[in-house]
This record gives structure tokens, sequence and C-alpha cells, in this order.
């Protein structure tokens, strides 16, 4: 009768309801792989990391038969979106790999573990404690960084040399840099680099030579729409003379080496961080040479050493001990430090340091001779950004592109970032 | 008064031996619940609540991680006045809309034409038609879209230019081809509304020496024009809410210099990648008024010109 059917009515409501509620939670934690432990590791990087990190996997879970680890990487500006994504829905991987830029936001948006939970498992004695410092927040430590990096300017040897250009040393100032630009470009008939006007990281190189910061100690823009028009007008200018990369091809950035100009041999130099410059060498047959950023007009260095990435676990893995087992083996282990070498920048463990200096090879070497090069002469890094630069480092590339497409002058696209900074800022 | 007074299941309490066709009202009402109860399961706990929680966020500085706190209209204020690349989003979307919708149209409605009179193979036809619109919504297709524009891509190697999707110029316009390559929708109901059309009408503006173009304009295009509105309305509606053409092209990105930057595609960018949720609700609401607009204006202007045949009897 009619009760019976609103019973039924509810109850089978009910069911639904409590269906949609299960599916809704399902699928986080506990993931078993034929009674393994399965833990979910991703990060970005070039195929020549990938292969070695594969290998160095391969070995933890053979040193840990209980585990299977499922890996995946891609670019970076992919990896970000999507890591964006998976954090945002609670889906955040077991074991992460961090850019200095994600810490903040995700250590306060409890995205990452404590690692102070897992500190037996996951060892950092060993860490350098002013750069261990730098993965945390709050006076918890969220992530550790994995290795230290800096930026590089890296080109193609034999190119310059047949261009007559001279090697860039140690010292040389953004005037020289694009001098031999203009130089290299008359000479190979291709643009000397990449347009360094859509990157915040060149333009904080170029912002620190002149004394200045991209942020302030309370979290502010370091910096006015006069500073970031003369940079851009410097670029812009560049860019109309053919001596950097046209916007069709600055456009196609996408994080990765192989659709960079020069790795799609359609320039001779690039701006990068010297560890995933590796990825150059299976495109550039000739053969790439790492040299320094250019310095301020008066010899002031711009760029400095920091944590290339971090590793950090994932706050609601289901397997946080196995998780730390892992970052702890790719931090502490020697087998691991032997097969990953300097393909995430220089290690951070000082042991394994000084104990695989001499055993570098290849890459692996000239990207810890280049970085010994360096050591002393460099101003201090900044404090870690606010959590907001994650969003504006995107809204940097996009403003130039007005410029470099021509629809705004350096100046007026260099107002809206200001304007839009200071929102995202606030917020 | 006397219909009132007779019970509801009057005719089956006349008969009670066969099994009885109608039941009560209410029970009817019941059983037709019960079969409801995945849609209306469906529409208060994926629609209705999503959009009040939306309605509520846009208020509030939601980041996704932690709890919203109350802003008032503040997102909506510098969606208005500190947010230019909003306003180049909007500009970008009215562009592809009236790109894209009156050559989808078109496209539709010339393959209806030439289908309506064809004799043999016209199913084959039709589905061939319609097969993109089945690929097209897929991830796949829009990648094999970028390959064929982008630089060195297919496009470049016929027309030499550098491809279409590095130019800001160009890229929307790509963007737009995928959506209008899938016209079988539209096609399918413009198709079934010429078949409406009576045969006597053309064979009357024959007699009169109307040729094919006089046809078309006087008698086609006339009684065709409530399936015209029903696609103009829809078509306008999706179009302003184009998400996966853009974001498969430009690479998520809506780039280059922002020429692919859609409304939903930056609503999406600053809710997910951002993490500015509130400010991408605020977004959302403010494209649903407008949408409401600017169908609502489309159904003002539908009394202007489309022309219902039962008018024609009165």
């Amino acid at each position: 009768m009619p009760g019976h059917r609103t019973k039924g009515f509810r109850a089978s409501a009910a069911a639904l309801a409590l269906c949609a509620v299960m599916a809704g939670c399902g699928g986080s934690g506990e993931s078993t792989g034929g009674g393994k432990v399965v833990l979910r590791y991703t990060w970005w990087g070039n195929p020549d990391r990938a292969a070695r990190t594969e290998q160095a996997v391969a070995l933890f879970e053979k040193q840990h038969p209980n585990v299977r680890v499922q890996t995946s990487f891609s670019g970076y500006d992919a990896y970000k979106q999507k890591l964006a994504i998976q954090a945002t829905g609670g889906d955040a991987p077991d074991v992460m790999q961090l850019d200095y830029r994600q810490i903040d936001q995700y250590a306060s948006g409890h995205v990452l573990l404590d690692l102070g939970k897992v500190k037996d498992t996951l060892r950092t004695d060993e860490i350098d404690a002013g750069l261990l410092a730098t993965g945390r927040v709050n006076g918890r430590q969220y992530a550790v960084p994995q290795g230290r990096g800096t930026e590089t300017v890296v080109y193609d040897v034999k190119a310059w040399k047949a261009a007559g250009v001279p090697h860039p040393a140690k010292g040389w100032t953004w005037s020289q840099w694009a001098d031999d630009m203009r130089e290299l470009a008359r000479r190979t008939g291709r643009p000397g680099a990449t347009d360094p006007g859509q990157s915040e990281d060149a333009f904080e190189v170029w912002l620190r030579g002149r004394g200045k910061a991209l942020y302030t100690k309370d979290r502010q823009l370091g910096f006015t729409a006069d500073d970031l028009t003369e940079w851009w007008t410097f670029t812009d200018r560049l860019r109309r003379e053919g001596a950097v990369s046209p916007a069709e091809q600055t456009t196609q950035l996408d994080g990765s080496v192989e659709n960079t100009p020069l790795g799609r041999g359609k320039a001779t130099a690039d701006f990068n961080w010297d560890a995933p410059s590796s990825g150059y060498l299976a495109l550039v047959p000739t053969g790439v040479a790492l040299a320094p950023m250019p310095s301020g007009e008066d010899g002031t260095p711009g760029q400095y050493f920091k944590p290339s990435m971090f590793l950090g676990i994932g706050a609601h893995t289901g397997h946080p001990e196995e998780a730390a087992a892992l970052v702890d083996f790719l931090l502490n282990d020697s087998g691991a430090a032997k097969i990953l070498g300097a393909t995430r920048g220089i290690p951070v463990n000082e042991k394994i340091r000084t104990g695989t200096a001499s055993q570098l090879k290849d890459f692996d070497k000239t990207v810890s001779d280049f970085q010994t090069s360096l050591e002393g002469s460099l101003k201090d890094p900044p404090q870690a950004p606010p959590s907001g630069d994650n969003a504006l480092q995107t809204t940097f590339q996009r403003d130039y592109d007005q410029v470099s497409y021509q629809r705004m002058s350096p100046r007026e696209a260099a107002r809206n970032y200001v304007t839009e900074a200071k929102a995202e800022l606030r917020s | 008064m006397t219909t009132t007074d007779i019970p509801a299941p009057a005719p089956g309490m006349a008969r009670p031996a066969p099994a009885p066709k109608r039941r009560p009202r209410r029970e009817r009402q019941g059983a037709a619940w019960v079969f409801l109860s995945p849609w209306v399961l469906g529409a208060i706990v994926l629609t209705l609540l999503p959009m009040a929680v939306s309605l509520y966020l846009s208020f509030t500085d939601y980041d996704l991680f932690n709890p919203p706190h109350w802003v008032g209209l503040r997102n909506y204020v510098q969606m208005f006045t500190e947010d230019p690349r909003y306003w180049r989003s909007v500009l970008t979307t009215l562009t592809y809309v009236v790109i894209a919708v009156p050559l989808q149209l078109a496209l539709a409605l010339v393959v209806a034409l030439a289908l309506k009179n064809m004799r043999r193979g016209k199913g084959f036809y039709r589905s061939a038609f319609y097969a993109p619109s089945l690929l097209g919504a897929s991830m796949s297709v829009a990648l094999v879209w970028r390959a064929l524009f982008n630089d060195g891509g297919t496009v470049d190697h016929l027309l030499g230019n550098g491809g279409w999707i590095n130019k800001p110029g160009w890229s929307l316009l790509a963007v737009a081809l995928l959506t209008v390559w899938q016209f079988g929708a539209p096609m399918v109901i413009f198709l079934a509304g010429l078949q409406q059309i009576p045969g006597e009408l053309y064979e009357a503006a024959a007699v009169d020496g109307a040729g094919k173009w006089r046809q078309f304009v006087s008698v086609t295009v006339p009684m065709l024009s409530p399936v015209l509105f029903f696609n103009l309305v829809l078509q306008t509606i999706q179009a302003f809410q184009v998400f996966t053409p853009a974001f498969a092209v430009s690479a998520g990105k809506g780039g280059p210099a922002d020429s692919t930057l859609v409304y939903t595609l930056y609503l999406y960018d600053r809710g997910f990648v951002a993490s500015h949720m509130g400010y991408a609700s605020a977004m959302a609401w403010v494209l649903l008024v407008v949408i409401g607009a600017v169908t609502a204006v489309l159904f003002r202007t539908s009394r202007s010109w489309v022309f219902y045949a039962s008018e024609g009897d009165r």
C-alpha cells in the first residue's frame, strides 16, 4: 500500500545516497596489489631523469619486497597542473616531487604529511641544516630538499665556436649577453637564445643583479612596474631584432627541454636549471656547455643556489612508513645516489655528496664542476616565495605573451602584472 | 460539480474483478517517484546542492585547502575592476560564439539540405556526418587537432604559414573549427525539421514560378524557423560553455597570448590551478546570468522571425 511504497522509496533513496557517498570516498588510501603495499611516486623531469629514477626505484623494490612503487612523470607545466588537481581533490600521491613554490601552499593546505611523524624512518641528520630549513613551514618539516641547483646559460658549444663568439666567462653582464645574442643571430641566422622575457626565474636573476628581489620580507612585491617595464623593454627589443626567439617559438615552452628553441634546433642557447640541462645532450648532438647567468652591470651576481626540488609525502597516504622509507632511500642510500647522480641537482646528503663527487661522470660532472665554480661567489638565497607565486609564475608568462605578440606595450603589460600580483598576494 | 464528487478510482471500482488497470492517484505518484528517484537524487546531490554551495563560495575566499572566509562582494569587484585577463576572456568567448555558432548552424543546414533529397546511401552519409560529434568530444581528436594545426603540422605544410595554434589571430579559429566539425546534432534536428515541411508547399511554389533559391528563402526558411531557433539557442548556450577544445588545443594554457583563453578555461585556471575557488565560483555565477540574459534576448527577437505553422491557421 502507499505507506509501504513510501518506505521502499525511502530505503532505495537512502541506498542510492549511500552508494554515492561510498563512491566519493572510495579509492583513497588502502591500495594493495597482490598483498603488496603500493606507493604512488610522481615527479617532473626529462627522459634521462626518468630512466635513472626507474632504476633507483627498482633497487628500492628489491630491498623492500613488500612494496611496489607506481611511478609517473611529465614535464613541469603539466606536472604542476596535475598535482594541483590531485592535491585539491584529496588524491595527492604518496610520495611527490615538489617545487619551492608549492611548499608553503601545500603545507598550510594540509596536503603534506608532517615529516616529524616519520622521523625514525626518514633520516635528515646528514643534510645541511640551512638547506633542510627550506622545507619547513611554521616550524614543521613538510618536505626535504632533494638536490641543490642553480640557473645556467646552456649553449651549443660548436655553434658558438663556429660563429666566433667567445665562450661566456664568469661575471659577464646582461648587456654582454645581449651583444653575444645579436652576434650569434647575425652569424648563424638563428636567434641566439630563448626569449627570457617570459621567465619569472630569469627576471629574478636580472632583478637581483640590481640589488632588488621578487618579494619583500613581508611577502609583498619587491619590485615596481617600472622595473618590470625596463626588463620587458630590454627583451622586447632583442626579440624584435631577432636576437632571441620569436613569440611563436617561445609560446611552445612547457617546461620540457624538448620544446625549447635550443632543443628544437631553432636557437643556440637557452636558460635553464643546471641539472635538467642534461636533457639537451640527446637533442643537441654536438654537445652543450654550462655558463653562469649574466650579472648586473656592476658585476652583482643575480643567480643563487636553491633547493632544486623537494620530496614530500601525502598527508592522506595509507602507508606513511613505506613512503618515508622510499624518501629516505632516495636521499640517503648510497646505491640510489650512485644511480641518480646529479640528475636532480647536487645531492643534499653531505656524506653522499663528498663520497660520490669523485665518481661523478659525464653530465653529472659538468653540473658538479659548474656549481663548484660558483661556490662562494653568490649571494644568499631569498626566503621561500609566498604561496601566490605558484600562480604568478604562469601570470608572468601570459602577460609577457601580450608583449611578444605585440598586443601590448611593455609598460601596459607590466602595469597589468603588478595589479594582478597585488591581488594575488593579498588573498 | 458532479464530477468532482466522484472518487478518482471510480472506473476501477466499477469492475473490481479483473486486475485493476488504474491505481489510486497517490499510489501511482509513489511509483513515479520511485522510478524518478535516481534522477531526483542526482539533480539534488549533483546539481542543486553544488549550485547552492558554489553561490555561497562565490562570496568567500575559498582556496580548496583552508576553510572559506566570507569576503562579501570582493570576488565580483576584483573580477570587474582588477583583472584585465577576465575581460579578455569575456571578449574571446564572445568572439568564439560569433564565429562558431553561425558556422556550425550553416554547415549543419547545408548538409541536411543535401541529405534530404538523397535517394541512396542516406543512412550511411547521415552516420558519417554524425560521427565527428561522437569522436570530436574526445581528448584524442583534440590532440590530433593540435598536431594538425601546430607548426610543422599538416596545415603548416599545406599553407606554409607556420600553423595556426601559435598565432593569436588564428588559434581561436582552429578551436572553433573543431566545434564546427561536430555539427551532427543540429544536422539531425534540421533533417527532421526539413522532412516535416509538406511537399505541396514546394509544388505550389514551383507552379508559381519560384526557383530553387526562392523556394529556399520563402518556403524552407520560414517553415524551418522553429527548428532553426531551437538549434540556435542550444548551440549558443553550448558555445558560451566551450571548454574541452580550447583546453586541448592550447595544452591547457589558453595561449598564445590568451587568444584561446575562453571563459570556462579561465574559470578552471582560477579555480583549480591558482586555487581561487571562491573567485571561480563568482565567475561561474556571472556566466550563468549572462547565458540566461542572452537566451532571453534570443527568445524576445524570435517573435519577429520565428514562424509557427499553427499561427498561419489563425
